[in-house]
């Protein structure tokens, strides 16, 4: 008997180890508390054929949404396009959740497994890939019109010849510069690898560092690090190249000479504009999201954008959300309300909320005109480069992050980062 | 009916009594446990998660993850160090306290409550706390080393790969310390008074009755708080989660967050679960061990 007792008491101690496990299957992720979304579960009642607005249409129901946007004022606007939608007609009911990005992708796979997922999710671009893979999108093929976007977006939501979502918006990246401390360091604008690695070491003092871009090891940091691999003439498949090491030396070589902080291994994008507008920076890799924070938190900052300086071509990254419609949810409901959002008012509306340049290029076209910050940004875009799509995306992002983070620390030589990541990278790409 | 009543005479009882609890473990904790042991042998990946057909693979991602490259042993030897560290430096200064804050002062119980915070604070909590204390150009850390001159230049803690795993280990030796603390205080007031006090009628100093009296009888209450400990370090998790995510380059990675990188980043659910079975078996034999250090005691 006291040995049955003791194994329960064993089993009860081990317990804890798998309760983290099974309490989170339960967990849905938290009702944004903006308190605008109030809305009301219970499923539209059947009085719905009374509506004088819905003649085409026949889809009805709930829809809910997942998104990880943590900015408040992107959470807002959002809020408002759902609320503005649910006002115009009565058949479909919207409902906004936010899922934070770093419980994101763990939320979809267990919703996968489970059975559990909402009816349109608006996720990171280099992951539609996976989760197409994973099977839970439905095939737009045909049911929705992108020919006018823009053909980068688009493929981050093809797999295999289909349209698995409907691009949501883009973003680039540029080299955001303190225009006064470039003036005291008597610097202009670097445009070449070699000049910058100049101007942020001439930038660099007790309290300022030359440059840095969010280097922490996932994707945001693989994200920014590719920009060197690209204009070097290098892709994210063949690290063990001489662009590829090149890339891998130049981050060295800002590291070393001190002219770029170590510190940026644990910066978030976010965190690297703080340092940016707190004045701890000189230059950045930043994308085009934080310019309307940048405006709000710090309207006497004289900064300016330019072209991330190039070794042997002009290259950026291309960043964005893409909208899919899960399979096997109210599919019908979620494509009419993705129709609605997508339109030239509503899209311009989340744009310049959020801060990002439409991916359909009539809207893009002029959607910024008379803006020389965000002019910048969109005619970048033809420079950006897309992140996959690959199903093992993740995979080959966490072996470049690896890579670039060993070089930064000093855990080993470019070369050898390179060659390692490459073994990686091809037992993954065959 | 006979045998019936027979059955459940005494202790047997006692079966009954347990019985939901063990049913509550068997649905709850068994079912989980059995079901990543599937998975481990499983080959579920972003493609397969939702087919109904799971290849069947016997030890491949255990093989694999040895195989591939070094960071599961990495993590391993990581995760052994970070919890033998972690112990110890918990264990010594957690009986230092129980002993200081055992005897009668003014402000002894105020100042032994206020001790437990760290044990309080959410561990995402503390994770942060930490996290911009050990930050290299503001933290508070690198502030107070250079103020009393110990070093002249600021040391980057937390992206360095040599210093992020002792600054880790603070930070959750911090957090034990209160738990250690406790569990000892309480084992030392079991102890009774008498025998200390015909000790010192005996002539017998200091050290003596430590050595003689207290230790052994402590020896049952120190060998659980080790055992628990070694438990409860072995597995943290979102200490190091918030602190490095595992990094810079894996200097930090432990069996936890590997098991979780590997599941919800990267997708290959099978080798996460593989992960965490490794992280149960070790705990595991660590339980073994210690049920056989209760048998042996009761035998005596």
């Amino acid at each position: 008997m006291k040995k049955v007792i003791s194994m329960l008491i064993v089993l009860t101690m081990l317990a804890t180890l798998f309760v983290g496990c099974s309490s989170k299957k339960s967990e849905t992720p938290a009702s944004s508390e903006n308190g605008t979304d109030a809305t009301p579960t219970t499923v539209q009642s059947a009085d719905a054929t009374e509506s004088p607005t819905d003649v085409a249409s026949t889809a009805s129901g709930d829809v809910t949404i997942w998104y990880y946007w943590e900015t408040e004022g992107h959470q807002k606007a959002l809020n408002q396009l759902v609320q503005e939608y649910n006002d115009s007609q009565s058949n479909i009911k919207v409902e906004a959740k936010y899922v934070p990005f770093a419980d994101f992708k763990k939320q979809l796979s267990i919703g996968a497994s489970a059975n559990e997922l909402p009816d349109l999710i608006i996720q990171d671009n280099p992951d539609t890939a996976s989760y197409a893979q994973m099977g839970i999108f439905a095939d737009l093929t045909g049911k929705f019109d992108v020919s006018t976007y823009y053909p980068g977006p688009v493929n981050s939501c093809t797999l295999d010849g289909k349209l698995y979502g409907v691009p949501f918006g883009s973003n680039d990246l540029l080299l955001y510069y303190n225009k006064d401390m470039l003036d005291k360091a008597g610097c202009k604008v670097p445009t070449t690898w070699d000049e910058l690695l100049e101007t942020a070491k001439k930038c660099t003092t007790d309290t300022v560092s030359g440059f840095a871009h969010s280097s922490v090891q996932n994707e945001e940091g693989t994200f920014n690090f590719l920009t060197w691999v690209w204009s070097a003439g290098a892709t994210a498949y063949d690290i063990n190249s001489e662009g590829g090491i090149k890339a891998l030396t130049m981050v060295k070589n800002l590291v070393d000479s001190g002219a770029m902080t170590k510190e940026a291994i644990n910066w978030t994008q976010g965190d690297t504009m703080n340092q940016f507008i707190s004045g701890n920076l000189a230059m950045m890799i930043n994308g085009t999201w934080q310019v309307p924070t940048m405006r709000e938190q710090a309207p006497d900052l004289n900064w300016g954008v330019a072209a991330i300086p190039m070794d042997k071509q002009q290259a950026s990254g291309l960043g964005g959300e893409n909208y899919s419609v899960i399979s096997g949810g109210n599919e019908a409901a979620a494509i009419e309300f993705m129709k609605y959002a997508t339109q030239k008012e509503q899209c311009l509306f989340m744009m310049n909320a959020m801060g990002y340049i439409s991916s359909d290029s009539t809207i893009a076209k002029d959607q910024f005109s008379g803006d020389d910050v965000y002019q910048a940004f969109v005619d970048e875009m033809q420079y950006a480069n897309a992140r996959g799509p690959l199903a093992e995306w993740p995979e080959v992002s966490d072996a470049i992050s690896l890579a670039f983070n060993e070089v930064m620390t000093d855990a080993s030589s470019p070369e050898d980062a390179a060659a390692k990541a490459q073994t990686t990278i091809d037992g993954i790409v065959k | 009916m006979k045998g019936i009543k027979k059955y459940f005479k005494y202790d047997n009882v006692g079966i009954l009594f347990a019985l939901p609890a063990f049913i509550y473990m068997i649905v709850f904790v068994g079912y989980p446990i059995f079901y990543n042991f599937v998975l481990s042998f499983q080959d579920v990946t972003v493609k397969t998660l939702r087919s109904n057909v799971k290849d069947f693979v016997g030890f491949d991602n255990y093989i694999h993850l040895f195989t591939r490259d070094n960071v599961l042993t990495t993590s391993l030897w990581n995760t052994l160090f970070f919890t033998v560290v972690c112990i110890i430096f918990q264990f010594i200064v957690g009986f230092a306290l129980a002993l200081f804050f055992n005897r009668k002062f003014k402000f002894a119980k105020p100042v032994r409550g206020l001790l437990l915070l760290p044990w309080m604070i959410p561990m995402t909590v503390t994770g942060l706390i930490f996290k911009f204390m050990f930050s290299t150009d503001v933290g508070l850390i690198n502030f107070i080393l250079r103020s009393l001159g110990i070093i002249h230049h600021n040391i980057g803690w937390l992206t360095s790969t040599s210093t992020a795993m002792p600054a880790v280990i603070f930070a959750n030796f911090w957090i034990g310390i209160p738990f250690n603390m406790i569990l000892i205080a309480t084992g030392l007031t079991t102890i009774p008074k008498e025998l200390y006090e015909s000790a010192a009628i005996d002539g017998a100093n200091k050290f003596q009755t430590f050595r003689k009296i207290t230790l052994p009888l402590l020896k049952p209450t120190m060998e659980s708080v080790l055992i628990l400990g070694f438990i409860y370090t072995f597995k943290v998790y979102d200490l190091v989660y918030v602190m490095t995510n595992g990094g810079p380059v894996n200097s930090t990675q432990l069996l936890s967050t590997y098991s979780y990188k590997l599941s919800f980043v990267m997708f290959k659910y099978s080798e996460g679960a593989a992960v965490a079975n490794i992280l149960f078996v070790i705990l595991f034999i660590v339980s073994l061990i210690y049920l056989k250090f209760v048998y042996t005691e009761g035998e005596e």
